[in-house]
């Protein structure tokens, strides 16, 4: 017999806590906890001076509203803004020192850290609680002229390539959330790709929120310089509470000529329970720029947790010839609220943009597609393409779709087009009739609607997204 | 292994079989002959346990009662309906689908899950049986077939997953007569003293390849006559009016 | 900062108002638009007309007009039966339905008391409920069927210099009757003018109303329209927009489908040239089940000209099998050109077959090609082409005559680019 504390567990599968003591910086949002912060981080002044320089553009910035998902108001000054695992201070020297807790929370995800070396050939820089506890293959990655650590660690090893390229994507003054994130992110990765350079293995980050009260700021920086290529996964869980917590992640892309970046995002954190307490605000801004000629940016994204997610992967087609793909999976379940699509700007000439949105909607959930495709004057010849398909599980639900078009340019096409529709009943009496149970027959409906984002993603990750399709949408269908 | 007593089903209050009784053995094969709108679809649906019906009557299923089986579990037990329509579902792997079938069948049964290794030799196996390009299990579920390729995925489907009652509903409908073969080949090759064939099909040209034990006529949702093999060669000459 | 327009609530006192509790409504519009003034693209249902800026850019002042000139060289459309309304800036003069029965029709001015004092938050209806002195009200008693269409001549005179007129048009068509009308719009002002109107569409069970949008020439006006059309049960509203060649004109059509099995259908076809700056702004309820909308959009856009299509398809939790369409198409001919658009879908029912498409790009390089090959110029082929992707949404008008009459109206537009 399981008792009950399993089965609650089962719910939510990463639904778990990890008992480590924390260091944090004082409550609220002030010059203080941005200095402590600074300081935490053995931050050179220049640093400083630009996340006060955020801090104060902040006063005169105001919350945005016309997103579709509301949320209760936010208290800022009652976030702690940084907190770290102790063990952090006296950094291990290799995995065997690190803290075994840590060790057993991943195993728990999925992400046996010693394994992971050996068996995967992927690195991982992962994040506890906002700072970088353990970075492997370093040496590998060396080699090759990558630089792949923590942003802290950028900002201390590589200022010169920070001071040029942060912020340079997403200005210090772009919106509240962006510049909150500018005054006082924590940790995060960083990444550089020499010229001509591939990088031999997928680049991976796990985040993972676990103090009460600490609302996450990451940042993480991307660049690759002319004619490399890097991929990128970013996969996420958090443990089970009550509370709401705010995550306000900035990420920046920079590509230059010929170079290309795939982004790829699996986020799972916890959506709140049944009846829509508790759960993760997910308010991320991700921007990357093409700026160099044939350049090409690619995300993927399979959004299944949080309770709001609110974010838009753009693309800032600035290079000739640059290209931009947005593929996503958005599923909402319960109470959850979406509201996610992306931008692409295009400036440059020849530029494309491809655009697939599949968003799933049950329970009470809403579900919004917003995107933006503005084809510039200069833009000659450039091409867009948008498909955006609705899902809708019950009448209980809502699917949203608002595509803003903005062609300036005779020469340039943009097209769009969106459906939606249920799944079918005689779809689900086949896979019944050949021996699916309903769970299974809306999993695998489902995950064929999904079928060209998720071909998008690495190997690794494809595997977990289609189960995660299936698990989110568990007791949707009555 | 199937035993129908007095079935009476309706759909939107409309009634479609009136009283149906029909007994099948292990190892035999039946046919099921009637003129459209006899309710041939819906005795298929039924047995397979579609929601939408209004029954009374028994039905009986090696020895237990299916009332209150959901259909896939139906379906676990070893009953299987090769479609009339097989039905488009888009981004599914049709090797994919089968696979997860052939395991939920198997993991019912108590049998260990078969891998994917193991899989891919078994299809690779009944297709060249068949003679089905097994090209078109790399592609999405039905999606793009024509009309005779669902069908052969269907008996393919069949083989693979190796039931124990086989209802066929109207296989034969708008297949050229080398599909018609496969078809039938498959079916034939399949045939066993513990499996048994309820063939349902409008016209008599089918049952030149499937030789039935059994042939039945049904009008207005009851079996009128039944006889066999000769019987269906009298209906193709006289029509079913005159059988009435 | 563009400044923004203020009227003045002396202005009201111009209008013959009935009483003091009609002047306060009026005042309490005024005061909400003054606040808030001509909208913004900050504004999301003006995203891409930033009307404050057009307006700063095109007018010093703007006053209410009070003058209704008798008409001249007023004449009919010669090419097909039908009976006429005629308003002049707006206010009815003559009516006439030779054509039909009329006990069956009733026509009358503008009256107060046939509007509803709603509050709104949209500051164009606001100005419209604080100045509005004229339109027309028409009425089709139950089981009647028009005979021939009723052409609306809509004439705006020559002096109409920064003048702002306000209408308010009502009409209903009770159970089982037909209506079909052609808006007929004839600008004469050569200045600059703004007209401001609020429509009131009702249809009964089983009723029918199709309009046809057009205009005559060109125009220095710029026009707003809100239409609100309330669609019962059985009953269809069908339009067709045509509205080429104006300055500006912002159509803003708000069909709330009420009744089971009621059907709404938006066509328009547009050739915009020059500086025209015009927008289509849809949104379609539906609000019980089995109800149809379509809406097919079609845009030419040459020289300076900016387009704009916001359409929203909303699906209430209990309007299942709804079955909702909406395309967008624009042509963009010339590089200074611009085509924006919104298609949206906001939808709580899931046994439901919605679905939009919206492209903009250019003529098609191959086709242009193969005519090229036949000897057409390049002027000639693109003239060609553009014509059939318009004529598209004209061969769905069922009158051969009209059809004949909105094509050479349209076609002397293309040709003459």
């Amino acid at each position: 017999m399981k008792n009950s504390n399993i089965n609650t567990n089962q719910e939510y599968k990463y639904g778990f806590t990890t008992d480590i003591e924390n260091v944090r910086a004082p409550k609220g949002l002030n010059e203080n906890s941005i200095k402590f912060i600074s300081k935490m981080k053995k931050e050179p002044k220049w640093m400083l001076d630009w996340r006060l320089k955020a801090f104060n553009r902040l006063k005169n910035l105001k919350e945005p509203n016309w997103q579709k998902p509301k949320y209760p108001k936010i208290n800022y000054q009652d976030l702690y803004y940084y907190s770290a695992p102790k063990s952090a201070s006296n950094k291990p020297k290799s995995l065997d020192e690190v803290d075994p807790k840590l060790i057993e929370t991943y195993k728990k995800l999925g992400i046996p850290l010693q394994e992971q070396k050996r068996l995967s050939g992927v690195a991982v820089d992962a994040v506890f609680d906002s700072v970088s506890v353990a970075t492997t293959y370093k040496e590998e990655l060396t080699k090759k002229g990558i630089i792949f650590c923590s942003i802290s660690e950028a900002i201390r090893e590589h200022p010169e390539l920070v001071k040029k390229y942060l912020g340079s994507v997403i200005p210090l003054t772009d919106h509240y959330f962006a510049t909150l994130n500018s005054a006082v992110f924590t940790d995060g990765s960083f990444v550089y790709i020499p010229p001509k350079v591939k990088c031999p293995m997928e680049l991976s980050t796990y985040f993972r929120i676990n103090a009460s009260e600490t609302g996450q700021f990451e940042r993480t920086l991307i660049i690759a310089d002319k004619g490399s290529y890097v991929s990128y996964l970013e996969g996420c869980t958090a443990p089970m509470r009550d509370e709401n917590q705010l995550h306000a992640a900035n990420v920046e892309l920079v590509a230059l000529d010929d170079a290309e970046i795939k982004y790829s995002t699996v986020q799972n954190w916890y959506p709140g329970d049944k009846d829509g307490i508790g759960g993760i605000y997910n308010f991320v801004t991700k921007r990357g720029a093409c700026r160099g000629r044939n350049s090409k940016i690619s995300w993927t994204q399979v959004e299944t947790g949080s309770a709001i997610t609110w974010k838009y992967p753009s693309c800032i087609l600035q290079g000739d010839n640059s290209v931009g793909e947005f593929y996503s999976i958005a599923i909402t379940n319960n109470h959850q609220k979406a509201d996610t699509g992306t931008k692409m700007i295009h400036l440059g000439k020849n530029t494309k943009s491809k655009i697939i949105s599949k968003g799933i909607s049950a329970g009470q959930a809403d579900n919004t597609y917003r995107g933006l495709v503005d084809i510039g004057k200069k833009a000659l010849n450039s091409r867009n393409y948008t498909q955006c398909d609705s899902l809708l599980m019950g009448n209980k639900c809502g699917a949203h779709t608002v595509p803003y078009i903005k062609n300036k340019n005779s020469t340039s096409t943009v097209e769009h087009e969106a459906t939606t529709s249920k799944i079918n009943d005689e779809q689900l009496y086949y896979c019944n009739q050949r021996g699916l149970n309903q769970e299974e027959a809306v999993s695998l409906i489902v995950n064929g609607f999904c079928k060209e984002v998720l071909q998008q993603l690495p190997m690794e990750f494809a595997v977990e997204a289609q189960k995660l399709v299936g698990i989110s949408l568990e007791g949707s269908v009555g | 292994m199937l035993e129908i007593i007095n079935l009476k089903a309706s759909i939107n209050k409309r009634d479609i079989l009136n009283g149906l009784n029909l007994k099948i053995n292990p190892g035999e094969v039946h046919a099921i002959m009637g003129p459209n709108g006899s309710g041939k679809s819906t005795l298929a649906n039924i047995l397979s346990g579609k929601n939408g019906y209004k029954i009374t009557g028994d039905l009986k299923y090696k020895g237990e009662n299916l009332k209150d089986i959901p259909v896939e579990q139906r379906a676990q037990k070893g009953i299987f309906l090769a479609f009339q329509y097989p039905l488009e579902i888009p981004g599914v792997n049709t090797n994919n689908f089968l696979k997860t079938s052939l395991n939920t069948i198997r993991k019912a049964k108590g049998e260990k899950e078969i891998d994917t290794l193991a899989f891919l030799k078994l299809v690779k196996e009944k297709a060249k049986e068949l003679g089905i390009d097994e090209k078109i299990l790399s592609r999405q579920l039905n999606v793009g077939f024509s009309g005779g390729e669902k069908k052969k995925n269907e008996i393919l489907q069949m083989k693979i997953l190796d039931p124990n009652l086989v209802i066929l509903d109207e296989t034969d409908s708008g297949l050229d007569i080398d599909a018609l073969k496969t078809i039938a080949d498959g079916v034939n090759s399949s045939r066993s003293k513990d499996k048994s064939f309820l063939v349902i099909t409008h016209y008599q040209r089918l049952l030149d390849y499937i030789k039935p034990d059994f042939v039945h006529v049904l009008s207005s949702g009851k079996i009128i006559k039944s006889g066999s093999r000769e019987l269906a060669l009298e209906l193709e000459k006289k029509g079913y009016k005159k059988i009435n | 900062m563009i400044e923004n327009f203020k009227i003045s609530l002396k202005e009201i006192d111009k209008i013959n108002l009935i009483n003091q509790e009609d002047k306060n409504y009026r005042i309490e519009n005024l005061e909400f638009f003054n606040k808030k003034g001509f909208p913004t693209k900050k504004e999301e249902d003006w995203k891409f007309s930033d009307l404050r800026e057009i307006f700063s850019k095109n007018f010093k002042k703007i006053d209410i007009n009070d003058a209704y000139p008798e008409e001249n060289n007023f004449r009919l459309i010669q090419e097909f039966d039908h009976n006429y309304i005629l308003l002049i800036n707006g206010r009815l003069i003559r009516s006439d339905f030779k054509f039909e029965d009329k006990n069956k029709i009733k026509i009358t001015g503008y009256k107060e008391e046939n509007f509803l004092r709603e509050k709104s938050n949209n500051p164009l209806i606001c100005l419209n409920n604080a100045l509005s002195n004229e339109g027309y009200n028409l009425v089709v008693e139950k089981d009647y069927k028009f005979e021939k269409v009723l052409v609306i001549y809509n004439l705006f005179n020559e002096d109409l210099s920064e003048k702002i007129l306000n209408n308010k048009n009502k009409i209903i068509v009770n159970k089982n009757s037909e209506l079909h009308t052609i808006e007929y719009t004839i600008n004469r002002s050569k200045n600059k003018f703004f007209n401001n109107t609020y429509e009131n569409v009702i249809l009964y069970e089983n009723a029918k109303f199709k309009n046809i949008c057009i205009q005559a020439g060109r125009s220095e006006g710029y026009f707003h329209k809100f239409l609100n059309g309330s669609i019962k049960s059985d009953s269809k509203y069908s339009s067709f927009i045509f509205s080429s060649g104006l300055k500006f004109n912002k159509q803003d059509i708000q069909i709330d489908l009420e009744g089971k099995n009621s059907d709404c259908e938006i066509k328009s076809a547009l050739f915009l040239n020059k500086e025209d700056h015009q927008e289509i702004k849809t949104i379609v309820n539906h609000l019980v089940p089995n109800c149809k909308s379509f809406q097919k959009i079609k845009s030419v856009l040459d020289s300076n000209a900016k387009g704009v299509y916001q359409g929203k398809i909303f699906v209430k939790d209990i309007a299942q099998k709804t079955n909702a369409y909406q395309l967008s198409k624009a042509l963009l001919i010339s590089e200074n050109s611009e085509f924006d658009s919104k298609p949206e879908l906001e939808i709580y029912a899931d046994d439901v077959k919605c679905s939009h498409g919206s492209t903009s790009g250019n003529v098609d390089e191959n086709s242009v090609h193969y005519l090229m090959t036949r000897g057409l110029t390049k002027k000639e082929a693109t003239q060609l082409l553009i014509n059939g992707f318009l004529k598209e949404i004209i061969s769905e008008i069922k009158s051969d005559t009209i059809k004949k009459f909105v094509e050479n109206k349209l076609e002397f537009q293309v040709y003459g680019y």
